[in-house]
């Protein structure tokens, strides 16, 4: 079966499941019949879609959003996957660093949101620091496990075909042996980090998606709302899957 | 066989003893003063009750495990750390699940420095030894477990230590497959004299393959027999040496699981 064929037979359930929210979506407006103010029908929704789409506003909106996740992401991937590798490998760095992470972990990005406003502004460094919070801990915590899950037979393995230091061990045995794991980090945070950018754009922004439903929220326009979640849910999807098809490709690559 | 080898070395065990320290618990005492001398290309099966410290010995002659007390040496050198001289082959068969069949077998030479084409070649070559040919470019994930304990061996012979230790490597295989990979394993010894230490628990599989058999009591581990068998190989089980053999060996090993448990087994050939 070629990639593609997979592909697009992966994709049918996510079809049948905006089928059926489609579906109950239109189910409600017909029997509750409520104001096209609160609810619009979906067939509204799509019009303003093709609206946003045609006007250039939709892709716009997005490339800002997709653009400052990026940004986050890519910072923290550099910071994290380090201090994840360093804390799964010396007990010494996780004695030191565990405590700190789980005192930070339990505060949600959001509630960095104001702090992040007084200290960088109203620009682009805000959002991105916001999102950064975002995707930082799923890398950190999915490389520390991946590192310390690591079969100790395998590294055993390394020792008596030869990696003498510390650190050829690391590099042939401890860190392919935490890629999988590490990637699934890599993904994950992308999610959640696209999770949050409604919370960092709500403020202060006036490009991106959270912008985009919080202006239809302020202008009265719920279809827009509506749009804006549908785009933010369709992307995250295609980012998901676009994430698994590389995960894929370059663990393929690096298995054989 | 093409590829040069290294010579075999003898192991020499000095004394060695072995106690643990769990944390919250009592000292375990493993192993108990344990003197030992192989010779160089010899195949030596070491055997005994479950925990009485086989493995902890082979452990400490791998050097992933510090003595208590006594000195090790593997030819003339002391034993500090694992060394890729001191060859490991484990019942979990310990595949490198990222790289393929063929990467496995020559990763020993890649961390030796060998150059690529000279590896794959070598590593072709131990494959072809093992009939492993045609899964070179396989993953591990790929074969079965008696495929991949050949995988393990092709590795273990291919890095050229002079030493190979083996830790039940066939416990985990079904019986038909485990007599296949006995007698590959055999035949590979006998091409390439390597020294051999084999921890196992099948009285037969040691018959079948040690030049020496090394019967150990209930821990704290000592040696309780040490046995030349000098039967001309490849042995049979119906022989009534070898069968006399494995009778006083078994009864051996149950009254060591009698002292332990305080029970009479019932004899039962493995």
């Amino acid at each position: 079966m070629g990639a593609v064929t997979r592909s697009l037979q992966n994709g049918i359930p996510y079809l049948v499941a905006a089928a059926g929210i489609v579906a109950v979506w239109q189910g409600v407006v017909l029997i509750t019949q409520p104001s096209p103010m609160l609810l619009p029908p979906p067939s509204l929704v799509f019009e303003t879609l093709v609206d946003l789409t045609s006007t250039g506003e939709l892709f716009v909106h997005s490339s800002y959003s997709l653009g400052r996740v990026f940004a986050a992401w890519l910072l923290a991937v550099v910071i994290a996957i380090p201090l994840g590798l360093a804390q799964g490998y010396s007990p010494a760095a996780e004695r030191f660093l565990d405590p700190v992470v789980e005192i930070f972990r339990p505060i949600s990005p959001l509630a960095w949101i104001p702090l992040a406003i007084l200290w960088f502004g109203i620009g682009e460094s805000g959002k991105v620091f916001v999102i950064f919070i975002a995707t930082f801990f799923p890398i950190l915590l999915n490389t520390v496990s991946g590192v310390k899950s690591v079969d100790p037979i395998l590294i055993r393995a390394g020792q008596v075909l030869g990696c003498k230091s510390k650190f050829q061990l690391f590099r042939h045995v401890i860190l392919p042996a935490a890629m999988p794991t590490i990637m699934v980090g890599l993904r994950i945070s992308f999610g959640t980090g696209w999770a949050a950018i409604i919370a960092a754009e709500l403020v202060a922004a006036n490009r991106g998606l959270g912008f985009l439903i919080a202006d239809g929220m302020e202008i009265l326009r719920s279809d827009r709302v509506l749009a804006g979640m549908v785009i933010i849910g369709v992307l995250g999807v295609l980012i998901d899957a676009a994430f698994r098809v590389l995960g894929r490709k370059i663990r393929r690559e690096e298995y054989s | 066989m093409t590829a040069a080898s290294k010579k075999a070395l003898g192991i020499r065990v000095d004394h060695v003893s072995k106690l643990f320290y769990p944390k919250d618990q009592e000292p375990v005492d493993a192993l108990r003063p344990v003197d030992l001398t192989v010779a160089p290309g010899d195949f030596v099966a070491i055997i005994g009750p479950s925990g009485c410290g086989k493995s902890t010995l082979l452990n400490l002659i791998a050097g992933f495990e510090t003595p208590t007390a006594g000195s090790m040496y593997a030819g003339d050198k002391p034993v500090k750390g694992p060394d890729p001289d001191r060859g490991m082959v484990f019942q979990q068969y310990a595949l490198f699940p990222w790289l393929t069949v063929r990467e496995n077998v020559a990763f020993g030479l890649k961390l030796a420095g060998v150059e690529q084409t000279v590896r794959d070649s070598r590593a072709n070559q131990y494959l072809e030894l093992v009939g492993l040919q045609g899964f070179g470019d396989s993953l591990p994930v790929a074969l079965s477990g008696g495929m991949k304990q050949r995988a393990a061996l092709a590795r273990a012979f291919c890095t050229d230590s002079s030493i190979i230790l083996m830790d039940e490597p066939f416990g985990a295989l079904d019986a038909l497959t485990r007599g296949f990979l006995q007698h590959e394993l055999l035949r590979i010894w006998q091409e390439h004299r390597k020294t051999v230490v084999l921890v196992t628990h099948s009285v037969q599989e040691a018959l079948f393959l040690a030049n020496r058999i090394l019967v150990m009591t209930n821990r704290p581990g000592r040696i309780k027999r040490d046995e030349v068998i000098d039967l001309p190989y490849p042995r049979d089980a119906m022989d009534e040496t070898f069968r006399k053999l494995e009778r006083s060996i078994l009864d051996d090993l149950h009254e060591e699981l009698q002292a332990a448990h305080g029970v009479t087994a019932t004899a039962q050939a493995d």
